[in-house]
């Protein structure tokens, strides 16, 4: 069975909130909500560190990182839990989603979700254009929403838009049941985190901590499971942005200084095998 | 039989009657037209916002589910022991008990984004959700108290040719087999009040996410505050009747239940609070005065207003013999009573939704302006003030409550007048 997870690298995270506005773009999102957040460990302040300065016998300190909090779509998931009318449900492939036809407005799920990852459409939806965004139909005035990992796109074969909006790389969506997607792999290989373990949600949302992963290892839109099996990202043409493929035939030996080669700092210049 | 069985509290409304009823009537248009408004404009009109989700209908509503005990209680408990004592109270408490659970249910009606929706409850429930459970519960005991109600009375509904006998006979048969069903209704009664209290207590405790909710004590806490809240409404509720209308309360039985009630308090206010809070306060303090401090002092002003104000104080004034024994004591300990346990609701919501799990900045979009909380979309932490449209719904759907007892009081033969009390069956025993 498909479980799909997210590995969240927060070594890579650079904080750019590129993920926030992607999917406040992508999944039309009213003003004055958010189903992706990038969130400051460290300071008081958003981008705040916490600590002191070296000088002046201070202790050099200083520290902070970045948690992106979404939906962290757990496999006990209490929010499904107490839908009194199963409206929130589990898909299948593991996507807690909801079905906006049915909630009721009764914010329960808001109540049981230790996360603050819901928010609930308090008056009528804002949207800015006022056409809306993105691919996903608006949702009405007194029902809650949140993140879906973008089902509409993962139906298509497509990742989350965070996910590929990520320019850090530090996003990584796949199957959670496939050993060998990079998501199994990186929560083997790497320390990873779950968020508010102790509350026995077991989210499938895992955060590297520690050391650094080599990021998602495609350029592509799409899934790994909708890539080629062997080294997709080394020899299927079309999985590499048309610019980098280009310049890589070109048999320029410096390409990966261009900016082509830059926008994929992952992706060997030569055309051999993965890196993991 | 005869009609002098029983006693109608108000034969006929006088000024202040009608004055009383047009009273609730503008409190009831204005809810309405409160939750109008707030239909219109959606649930930004209250102050509620993502962080702090749910407020003054949830907080009202687990205060008049806890009230809607007393009244059937004291008078089922009696009956199912065959026993006569506080036959007095029996009526008006399933009275006060049915308009109580009725403000209960319409209450989370303003609460729900759409109402329209609500079919869903019967055509897609998740049995795995509290609420649903809860839901069936109100539901079911709402109808137990309007069919109690009714078998209290309908032989003297029919002895006065009121059309809400529906239909049946005054016979003494009928009036012999009626305190069979009163048995076998007290007996349902008893059990469906402990699980209507359990479960409302569990839609809090079973949620891992939300601070202090998560206690096995949430259900026994919420059984003792329904017992002390409901027999001191009920307390309330006959001393007002005894003074505005016909009702007559008995003395020596308002003496007695005031002693119970204050034995209630005991337990709820002091014994369960102390056996939850000990235990946190043991293991997060380390020298001796921090672990008594930090189990004695509370942490907001709804803490001291519901341990002292409606829990030491109507308390002692219930202990001292001499006190005890006066209308005005036990009026004022019952008031204080249900005054206080208004704010355990209110605290244990906002012990919910005060703190954010994870609190990092810029924190939790709101989904609507904050005022004076903060200037942009963002808080790390809940607060919360009731607005003007849901404090105005609120007082509606109360004053709908107040007006099922008043009508109550007009047309239910609210008092018996003849000896004969105590119930029948279970046992082949004889008064």
């Amino acid at each position: 069975m498909t479980n799909y997870g997210l590995v969240i690298d927060q070594e890579r995270c650079i904080g750019c909130q590129a993920c926030a506005v992607s999917c406040k773009q992508e999944n039309n999102v009213p003003m004055g909500q958010f189903w992706n957040r990038v969130l400051t460990e460290g300071g008081d302040k958003i981008d705040t560190p916490s600590g002191g300065y070296p000088d002046d016998g201070g202790s050099g300190s200083l520290d902070m990182q970045y948690q992106p909090t979404a939906c962290q779509h757990c496999e006990n998931a209490p929010c499904v839990k107490v839908c009194p009318v199963n409206a929130t449900y589990t898909r299948d492939d593991g996507i807690v989603e909801i079905d906006y036809d049915k909630c009721i407005g009764c914010r329960y799920c808001m109540a049981a979700c230790p996360y603050n990852a819901r928010v609930f459409n308090w008056d009528e939806p804002e949207h800015m254009p006022e056409a809306g965004t993105g691919d996903v139909a608006a949702r009405p005035q007194g029902v809650v929403e949140k993140c879906t990992f973008c089902s509409h796109r993962v139906d298509e074969g497509l990742d989350p838009a965070c996910v590929v909006n990520c320019p850090a790389d530090a996003r990584i969506f796949g199957d959670l049941d496939d050993e060998g997607s990079t998501v199994s792999k990186y929560i083997n290989e790497y320390e990873t985190d779950q968020l508010l373990e102790d509350r026995g949600t077991n989210p499938k949302t895992h955060y590297i901590s520690g050391e650094m992963s080599p990021g998602r290892p495609q350029t592509s839109d799409k899934m790994e499971s909708e890539l080629d099996d062997v080294s997709p990202w080394s020899d299927g043409a079309e999985d590499v942005p048309a610019e980098a493929s280009e310049s890589d035939s070109s048999g320029s030996g410096g390409s990966h200084h261009s900016i082509e080669g830059d926008a994929a700092p992952h992706v060997p210049a030569v055309g051999s095998g993965g890196d993991d | 039989m005869a009609a002098d069985t029983s006693r109608i509290a108000i034969p006929a409304f006088g000024t202040k009657g009608k004055l009383w009823l047009g009273l609730l009537a503008t409190v009831i248009v204005a809810g309405l037209a409160a939750w109008g408004y707030q239909l219109t404009t959606g649930l930004v009109a209250t102050g509620m916002r993502n962080v702090f989700s749910w407020g003054l209908y949830i907080m009202m509503f687990v205060l008049f589910v806890g009230l809607s005990a007393g009244g059937l209680i004291i008078s089922s408990a009696p009956k199912f022991f065959h026993s006569h004592r506080y036959e007095g109270f029996a009526r008006l408490g399933v009275l006060v008990s049915l308009a109580c659970i009725t403000v209960a249910g319409l209450l989370i009606l303003p609460d729900i984004g759409r109402p329209e929706r609500l079919y869903q409850f019967f055509t897609s429930p998740d049995f795995r959700s509290p609420m649903v459970w809860d839901f069936g519960i109100v539901i079911l005991y709402g109808v137990l108290n309007l069919w109690y109600l009714w078998l209290l009375t309908r032989r003297d509904l029919a002895a006065r040719g009121s059309p809400l006998a529906l239909g049946v006979d005054d016979t003494d048969a009928g009036r012999e087999r009626d305190r069979t069903l009163m048995f076998w209704t007290a007996a349902l009664a008893l059990p469906t009040a402990v699980a209507l209290h359990s479960v409302t207590g569990w839609i809090f405790a079973t949620q891992i996410g939300r601070g202090d909710w998560f206690s096995p004590l949430v259900a026994p806490v919420f059984i003792a505050k329904a017992l002390v809240s409901g027999l001191g409404l009920l307390l309330v509720v006959s001393v007002l009747a005894d003074r505005l209308t016909n009702y007559e309360v008995d003395r020596e039985e308002l003496t007695s239940l005031g002693k119970i009630l204050g034995v209630f308090l005991a337990l709820h206010v002091v014994y369960l609070l102390a056996a939850e809070r000990l235990p946190h306060a043991w293991a997060n303090h380390f020298e001796f005065w921090a672990i008594t401090s930090g189990f004695l002092i509370g942490e907001s002003v709804y803490f001291w207003l519901w341990t002292v104000v409606g829990g030491a104080v109507p308390l002692v004034m219930l202990m001292i013999p001499s006190l005890r024994k006066r209308v005005s004591v036990i009026f004022t300990a019952s008031l204080l009573a249900v005054f206080g346990t208004m704010f355990e609701g209110v605290r244990l919501v906002f012990t919910g939704y005060e703190v954010a799990n994870i609190d990092l900045p810029p924190g939790i979009s709101l989904g609507g302006e904050y005022a004076g909380i903060t200037t942009d979309i963002w808080a790390t932490a809940g607060a919360y003030t009731p607005t003007l449209v849901e404090v105005v719904v609120t007082l509606g759907i109360v004053a709908f409550g107040a007006l099922i007892v008043t009508l109550g009081l007009k047309y239910v033969p609210i008092q018996r007048v003849d000896g004969q009390y105590a119930t029948d069956g279970g046992t082949k025993e004889r008064q």
